[in-house]
């Protein structure tokens, strides 16, 4: 009577066992894309992509820089948009609002498109690539704007009365307690965004940016190896966004307040 | 101490204090009593000078508490939550006020900081963040923040409402200790037995108003009805 009960304790620990849990959910996702991969083609092979490697490598650095740019600006953009929004003139709150509600309201695909081919080209002198950016960074502006207000709204009333009565100057409330908090807070939303930035430039293919997943639909073009092109763009990506995931992970728990 | 209130009253969206008067010359440790709402946290509020009054004055040892913007470095207070700055550790906390705002070198300083956190038992947390202490540990810590600007009058706004019973304990004993630094107190607490050990005057409040007022000995022998029903309530 002891020993099947013993068994079964082994069966559960083996499945709780986190590494053994996450290696099998691991294997379970790769079982499933093989299966397809083998569906699709019988040779599935990497080498037809060997000619294009500097081809696919500036696109990665591309996705990289664009990525980064978009993240800085948006960054600065989101800042003065944090402060329209609580500004006391009422035109920029509204100002900020209806822009937010129309942000969120629209696919970044159409934002980029319509900044490329409506907007861009209403102001002659602008070209298409950069008028992309600036779709991607227009888009990132309300998020960004929101991890500013959430960071700052996490330093309680309470401690600015603390702030006060013990005199701390200005200067001395935004170096020494103010923005070392606001920074902890804001860095695990603001990586979010960022992955979401490195996510939202693929998109840009559709003006042919050289980005990632442009450079991978040009040599599909050229070497027809389809299956391989979309596994290795996908792969590509996960290689940026998920070391960027564990990190912000890893910084949520350190810095947390 | 000396406690001087000239016809106080405040008034958020309505009023919550009605001209209250009070003068008080000869007791070093007043207690606020009174039900959740009664208006004795806005007045420890005011006495502190983090709020200016609507209307009225007041004095505290002879500082004009409204317009003196002095007072303030001559007073702690310690909140109903800790309030300490959760990114700093319980020292830094300490040693960045005297450093910053005291002008006190920093090796001074924090000489300063572990006296205080040793008084109050932390010498083993001193390094760690708020965060990583007990609720119990925060508050004495902040106690420890506050006497650490070596202030003439301590504010003690409900100290342990944020506490389970063995944690008030534990920091109502801390303060209790503080009683021989000869400093002066105003506390706000629903903790009677406490309020029976440690202060030597009570002020009981209701609605905004102050009903009835004495030596500690009012809270068994109420005169008014209003402070009759608030003993049968808090026991």
């Amino acid at each position: 009577m002891n020993k099947p009960k013993k068994n079964k304790s082994f069966q559960v620990n083996v499945f709780q066992n986190r590494i053994v849990a996450y290696a099998l959910a691991f294997a379970t996702i790769l079982a499933f894309i093989t299966f397809v991969i083998v569906r699709q083609t019988g040779t599935f092979s990497l080498a037809l992509y060997r000619p294009y490697v500097t081809l696919i490598r500036n696109g990665l650095v591309n996705t990289i820089v664009v990525s980064f740019v978009a993240l800085v600006l948006s960054l600065i953009i989101g800042f003065i948009f944090y402060l329209m929004s609580i500004s006391k003139i009422q035109y920029f709150r509204a100002f900020t609002e209806v822009f937010t509600e129309i942000i969120y309201g629209t696919p970044l695909l159409v934002l980029i498109v319509i900044s490329a081919f409506v907007i861009g080209p209403a102001f002659n002198s602008l070209d298409r690539n950069t008028m992309g950016y600036i779709g991607l960074i227009t888009y990132m502006t309300p998020y960004m704007k929101n991890v500013y207000k959430s960071a700052i709204s996490s330093i309680s009333d309470e401690q600015y009365l603390a702030m006060d009565l013990f005199g701390f100057t200005p200067y001395q409330r935004y170096r020494y307690i103010i923005i070392p908090q606001v920074i902890r807070v804001l860095m695990p939303p603001m990586m979010n965004n960022f992955s979401q930035i490195v996510k939202g430039s693929a998109l840009l293919n559709v003006i042919a940016y050289g980005e990632l997943f442009y450079s991978i639909r040009v040599a599909q073009s050229q070497n027809f190896a389809f299956i391989e092109g979309y596994m290795l763009v996908w792969v590509l990506y996960l290689v940026i966004t998920i070391p960027l995931s564990q990190l912000t992970r890893y910084i949520e728990r350190r810095w947390s307040l | 101490m000396k406690i001087e209130l000239n016809k106080i009253s405040h008034t958020y969206d309505v009023e919550v204090l009605h001209e209250l008067e009070l003068v008080l010359t000869e007791y070093n440790a007043v207690a606020l009593i009174g039900m959740s709402g009664s208006g004795k946290s806005t007045l420890i509020r005011l006495m502190a000078g983090l709020e200016k009054p609507t209307s009225g004055t007041l004095k505290i040892n002879d500082w004009d508490v409204t317009n003196d913007a002095e007072y303030k470095k001559h007073i702690g207070f310690v909140f109903q939550s800790h309030n300490l700055f959760p990114h700093l550790s319980l020292k830094r906390n300490i040693t960045l006020v005297l450093e910053k705002t005291r002008n006190i070198p920093l090796d001074e300083a924090e000489q300063i900081a572990e006296a205080n956190l040793r008084l109050l038992k932390l010498e083993d947390q001193m390094d760690k963040l708020p965060k990583n202490v007990s609720g119990g540990q925060a508050q004495r810590a902040s106690i420890a923040r506050a006497l650490s600007v070596n202030p003439d009058v301590i504010f003690l706004d409900e100290p342990t409402s944020s506490l389970d019973p063995i944690l008030t304990d534990e920091v109502l004993i801390a303060i209790e200790e503080l009683r021989e630094l000869g400093k002066d107190f105003v506390l706000v607490t629903h903790v009677m037995s406490f309020v029976r050990k440690f202060a030597n005057y009570v002020v009981f409040m209701q609605e905004g108003n102050i009903v009835e007022q004495g030596t500690p000995k009012i809270l068994d022998a109420p005169k008014t009805e209003q402070l009759k029903d608030f003993m049968s309530k808090v026991h």
